[in-house]
């Protein structure tokens, strides 16, 4: 079996620096695998370990995302392989645009029996790239996935959606977003760290994969800010428990929500 | 060529279905088309979409045993492609999202995902939203139409209901999607529904509960001041001790209760950038340091097992005078 299995490198949200004027800068961000992309990653680890066959490790963005540290992180996670698309054309890029350059990756990987996305990327967590991927795949494409059974040229999957638990079957190829509880990720021991710098690291350019242009554009961000803090009266109620109680209620009283 | 004027709106929650007519009028009085909703259930469901404030109501009638939601989405393609409205504004639970994304893709633009208010800049529509895990604010400027946007509970307030509407039902056809899920088996997880953006006072147990049992107590202090449970992500996800529709958060529900009060809740900005707008905020924590607490009108620093006990004995004493 053929897995790709998609992970967005993007700068760390908790070292967002907020300036005076609430603009914010994100130049001192550390870049790390998407913390939701991880459990994509062992989802397609575990079942290429139990039906054999490979994973490739798929990610798209600017140049930075190509970096020796990204690209030991993710193969020590245990996918045998990782393409590469990272030119400065796609900084920033947006669901669609990165959906095109994946479908492309993908249809160049070629052969591909499943595609995992993760649930929402680190920085916009839109959760809307891997649906968008499976529909220009023109391949059965499903989100919220917790569980999935593979047998022969079909998938068994499990949906958490907010009040049912949905099982589905499905013709392979698929792509499917699977949730953040679907397994908890490993943390690479040493040997696959020592192997992550073996294993193969293809890096396309956006004319490797037929794509002469970049896709335009759909959605341009026109600001990023630090949320407005709401003003709190923080009064601090310390004291024995009963004391607390006491106050605390009185307070909620005169607020007029008891 | 039709107008690109009339915003649709489509929800497979009744409830949610109202508030995104009230989100499509928003956009109407600036587009001056009508507010349409598609409506994938019973025809007592398109009437009630009428009711809700929908102008015109493109019917599919009930959804076919076997089928799901997603189905819908060659359909509102090629309903869309036909039609030409402005946008589509979805109902952000997992299938609407999913209904989105696919949406978007066949119709070759980037769906706005959970927006959080719709403005314009002269004649340019924006759409404010949430990156970073509530970190950052921001504004996204759609390039090319129709717009796709999804949204959440709780973002619009939907309308009184209308006791004559004069709105058509118009029918609409199915297109045949080119693959199909079988679907194999359905499990209810949640007891009771809840609409938590409904609730007047909300109790939000976090990670200080230590044990699953141990949301009893929280429950008893829930009744104790007549409000609904809440949580945060991991005892919804991952723990699994709540149901997920009652998780708060950038990727759960979005509340403005009179009275939000955390418990054991540390305050991380995807919870709090769901309760931000509660009037009162009170926390219960015994690290006094904790984000919810330095965001808060009432922190109380101390061990929630003891607070909480003591605090329902208070709540009952000054009812029972
Ligand atoms: C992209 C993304 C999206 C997310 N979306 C959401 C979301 O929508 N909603 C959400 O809630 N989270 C979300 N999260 C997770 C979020 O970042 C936090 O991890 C989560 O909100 C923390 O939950 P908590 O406050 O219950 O637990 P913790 O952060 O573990 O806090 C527990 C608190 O309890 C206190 N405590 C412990 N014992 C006691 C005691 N005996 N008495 C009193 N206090 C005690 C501790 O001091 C601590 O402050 C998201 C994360 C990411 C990365
Ligand atoms: N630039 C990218 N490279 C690889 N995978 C991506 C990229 N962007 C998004 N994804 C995948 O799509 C999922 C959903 O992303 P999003 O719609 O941005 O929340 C992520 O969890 C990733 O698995």
């Amino acid at each position: 079996m053929k897995i790709v299995v998609c992970a967005k490198l993007a700068p760390d949200a908790s070292d967002i620096e907020v300036r005076s004027d609430g603009s914010i800068s994100l130049e001192r961000a550390e870049w790390r695998i998407g913390s939701f992309d991880l459990q994509a990653i062992e989802a397609a680890v575990r079942l290429r370990d139990a039906h054999g066959g490979s994973v490739t490790a798929l990610s798209v963005g600017p140049q930075r995302i190509n970096h020796s540290k990204l690209r030991k992180d993710l193969l020590s996670r245990g996918p045998d392989e990782l393409v590469l698309v990272a030119e400065d054309a796609l900084n920033g890029a947006d669901t669609a645009v990165t959906a095109q350059v994946l479908a492309a990756a993908v249809r160049k990987i070629g052969a591909v029996d499943l595609v995992l996305t993760g649930e929402g990327s680190a920085d916009l967590y839109f959760q809307q790239v891997g649906l968008q991927l499976g529909e220009l795949l023109a391949v059965p494409v499903f989100n919220a996935v917790s569980k999935i059974e593979v047998s022969d040229s079909q998938v068994r999957i499990e949906r958490s959606l907010e009040e049912e638990t949905e099982v589905l079957e499905l013709p392979l190829p698929a792509v499917l977003a699977v949730t953040t509880d679907i397994h908890t990720p490993r943390l690479p021991n040493m040997k696959e760290i020592l192997l992550a710098a073996k294993k193969p690291v293809y890096e396309w350019s956006l004319a490797d994969l037929g794509l002469e242009n970049t896709p335009e554009p759909r959605v341009e961000a026109v600001s990023l800010r630090a949320p407005r803090p709401v003003e709190r009266k923080r009064i601090l109620i310390e004291g024995s428990p009963e004391e607390a109680a006491q106050s605390l209620a009185g307070y909620l009283v005169k607020e007029g929500v008891v | 060529m039709a107008d690109d004027k009339d915003v649709w709106v489509f929800s497979e929650k009744p409830a949610l279905q109202a508030e995104l007519i009230a989100g499509a009028q928003q956009l109407t009085s600036h587009t001056g088309g009508q507010v349409m909703a598609v409506v994938l259930g019973a025809r007592s469901q398109a009437e009630q979409a009428l009711e809700q404030g929908a102008q015109r109501v493109l019917w599919l009638g009930e959804l076919p045993s076997g089928r799901l939601v997603e189905d819908i989405v060659p359909t509102l393609a090629a309903s869309v492609q036909d039609k030409r409205p402005f946008g589509v504004i979805i109902g952000a639970t997992i299938r609407g999202r999913a209904v989105a994304g696919r949406l978007a893709a066949r119709l070759g633009v980037a769906a706005l995902a959970d927006v959080l208010e719709f403005q314009w800049d002269d004649s340019a529509l924006l759409a404010r939203h949430m990156v970073f895990g509530g970190g950052a604010v921001r504004i996204d400027r759609p390039l090319a139409g129709p717009v796709i946007a999804t949204t959440g509970q709780g973002i619009f307030e939907a309308g009184a209901l209308q006791a004559r509407p004069k709105g058509e039902i118009e029918p609409l056809s199915w297109v045949e999607p080119p693959w199909q899920a079988a679907v194999i088996e359905r499990r209810s997880r949640a007891v009771s529904s809840v609409n938590l953006s409904a609730a007047k006072r909300v109790v939000c147990p976090g990670r200080g509960v230590a044990r699953q049992e141990d949301l009893g107590l929280i429950e008893e202090l829930a009744q104790a001041l007549s409000a609904e449970m809440a949580c945060t992500r991991p005892l919804a996800e991952g723990l699994g001790w709540l149901p997920r529709e009652r998780y708060i958060g950038i990727s759960g529900a979005m509340i403005k209760p009179d009275l939000y009060l955390g418990v054991g809740v540390s305050g991380q900005a995807q919870h709090t950038i769901g309760m931000s707008e509660s009037r009162v905020v009170v926390a219960i924590n015994k690290d006094r340091a904790a984000p919810l607490m330095t965001q808060s009108d009432y922190a109380v620093e101390g061990d929630l097992y003891q607070v909480v006990p003591a605090l329902i004995r208070a709540l009952k004493a000054r009812k029972a005078k």
